[in-house]
């Protein structure tokens, strides 16, 4: 099976073009705006943690640069930041791809940072914009997988034929990714019996007792899941977590990928099903899963959802059939089939598989249709690592 | 639906009336049971296909998804109000409370 990417100078493949203007922290956001603006193929984003976000920021920061589906980055920074743009930027330009930045505050204002800045991705973008598709083995896709807005369809159809997608994919080569810790509380067992060697089966219970520490803190009321997870029907976060892990289909896990002040760790070549250390909050995971190399992310969702991502195309799937009654402008896949029995879970994963390579080729999203590019990024407390005795 | 052979609870995947007799299936679609619903079951929420005593593991996917907090009788509907986690309790917050 193959598909049509776009092929790095350092090898890599990309499913999308994307020219990147990141301001560094979210004070640049205006200018970074202003200046992709009304350029092919630019998309401006930024993260809200302030200009002393700390290292896992800048970790996922520079991990969204290096995505394959990024042909060139920008980098705007006030000036005074505490994280550099050229400190991320040189790392970023390790990968070959057009990299530059810019100091709102070194060029004398707004007005001279958006001129100068688009005459950076302007030229960029005649660099970049050119470059043809290739064909290119299915082995060099690495998926994302992710569910939110979860009901009991989720566990029952839409995360099982993503699950079966998944297997299919892995033996074709290729690589899939999953990252929600605490949406593994309570399937810890299922989870560790896939793990490729003992190592791996350490490093998931660990992932999933540390998330547990940090979302039950005695005396701290912290919501952990959503109230349409509850209307859906599931009733606990096992329930809802061993309907979650459905997604990751049955192969062996090969690795729990370190995410953490200190590195975030990609995807290797290869292929197979990864965990990754991370968030369950749907736009952050993905772009940890974006900055752990991942080229397209599936959503599952029950209640359903209208997002997308700057970095990655996002597939949505539902298995909830009145969900994609109502919301079938949004959702690409219905997996509801399952539900009503009109089409088996083997089916639904083929059709998964389909619209994945077509989406790989250049076919857009319903999300990129409606120009949806999201972004955030998430970071734990340092502080509240040490407090919890989490050890890295 | 019902997703393995251990499980006591079922999945309805229709609004379900109380004092209806459904068929339970598996996920191949292989019809193995009725159910006589004691109270009304919504949409993918989960009907007892057992007698659950209180302090009873509630199985469903053939894996533990909490612990029975009151005794359930076959048909009864089962959600936040009978069965609690095992692991992590959901807070309650005053938005909620208003509702």
């Amino acid at each position: 099976m193959k598909f049509k990417g776009y092929e790095r100078l350092d090898g890599s493949v990309g499913v999308r073009n994307i020219i990147l203007v990141m301001a560094v922290a979210d004070c640049s956001e205006p200018v970074a705006r202003m200046i992709a603006d009304g350029i092919d193929g630019a998309v401006a984003i930024t993260q809200h943690y302030g200009c002393i976000s700390g290292e896992m920021v800048a970790n996922t920061l520079i991990g969204v640069g290096e995505n394959q589906n990024v042909g060139a980055v920008l980098l705007v920074e006030m000036g005074c930041e505490g994280m550099p743009a050229h400190a991320l930027g040189k790392i970023i330009k390790k990968t070959g791809k057009p990299v530059d930045w810019i100091s709102v505050q070194e060029l004398g204002g707004t007005r001279n940072a958006v001129t100068r800045g688009k005459q950076i991705v302007t030229s960029m973008s005649k660099e970049v914009l050119g470059l043809e598709r290739k064909e290119f083995d299915v082995s060099r896709l690495v998926v994302g997988v992710k569910c939110g807005g979860s009901d009991t369809s989720s566990g029952l159809a839409g995360n099982p034929a993503v699950g079966d997608f998944v297997d299919k994919l892995v033996d074709a080569g290729g690589a899939a990714i999953m990252s929600e810790p605490i949406e593994a509380v309570g399937a810890e067992e299922p989870l560790a019996r896939r793990a490729r060697n003992e190592e791996v089966r350490k490093k998931i219970y660990k992932m999933i007792s540390d998330e547990e520490k940090r979302w039950s803190v005695p005396g701290a009321q912290m919501e952990f899941m959503c109230k349409g997870n509850v209307d859906g029907g599931l009733i606990t976060i096992e329930e809802k977590s061993l309907g979650a892990i459905h997604k990751s289909g049955s192969r062996p896990i090969m690795d729990v990928l370190e995410n953490t002040d200190r590195l975030l760790e990609k995807v290797p070549e290869g292929g197979g099903f990864f965990l990754q250390d991370g968030t369950h909050l749907e736009p952050m995971t993905m772009s940890f899963m974006a900055a752990a190399g991942a080229q397209i992310v599936i959503f599952v969702t029950g209640c359903g959802a209208t997002f997308g991502h700057a970095i990655v195309p996002i597939i949505k799937v539902t298995g909830n059939p009145e969900t994609y009654r109502r919301m079938s402008q949004d959702i690409d896949i219905n997996a509801g089939t399952i539900m009503n029995g009109e089409e088996s879970i083997d089916s639904v994963g083929q059709r998964v598989f389909n619209e994945v390579l077509e989406v790989a080729s250049g076919k857009p999203t319903l999300g990129e249709t409606f120009g949806y590019h999201n972004f955030s990024v998430f970071r734990r407390d340092p502080r509240l690592e040490v407090l919890l005795k989490i050890s890295r | 639906m019902m997703m393995n052979s251990k499980d006591n609870v079922a999945t309805a995947l229709e609004n379900l009336e109380a004092g209806v007799v459904a068929s339970v299936i598996f996920p191949s679609q292989e019809v193995i049971r009725e159910v006589t619903t004691k109270q009304a079951i919504p949409f993918g929420h989960k009907i007892a296909m057992m007698v659950i005593k209180k302090g009873d593991k509630v199985i469903k996917y053939g894996e533990v998804i909490g612990t029975a907090s009151q005794n359930i009788e076959l048909g009864e509907y089962v959600h936040i109000h009978n069965v609690k986690s095992n692991r992590m309790q959901m807070p309650e917050v005053w938005y909620r409370k208003e509702e």
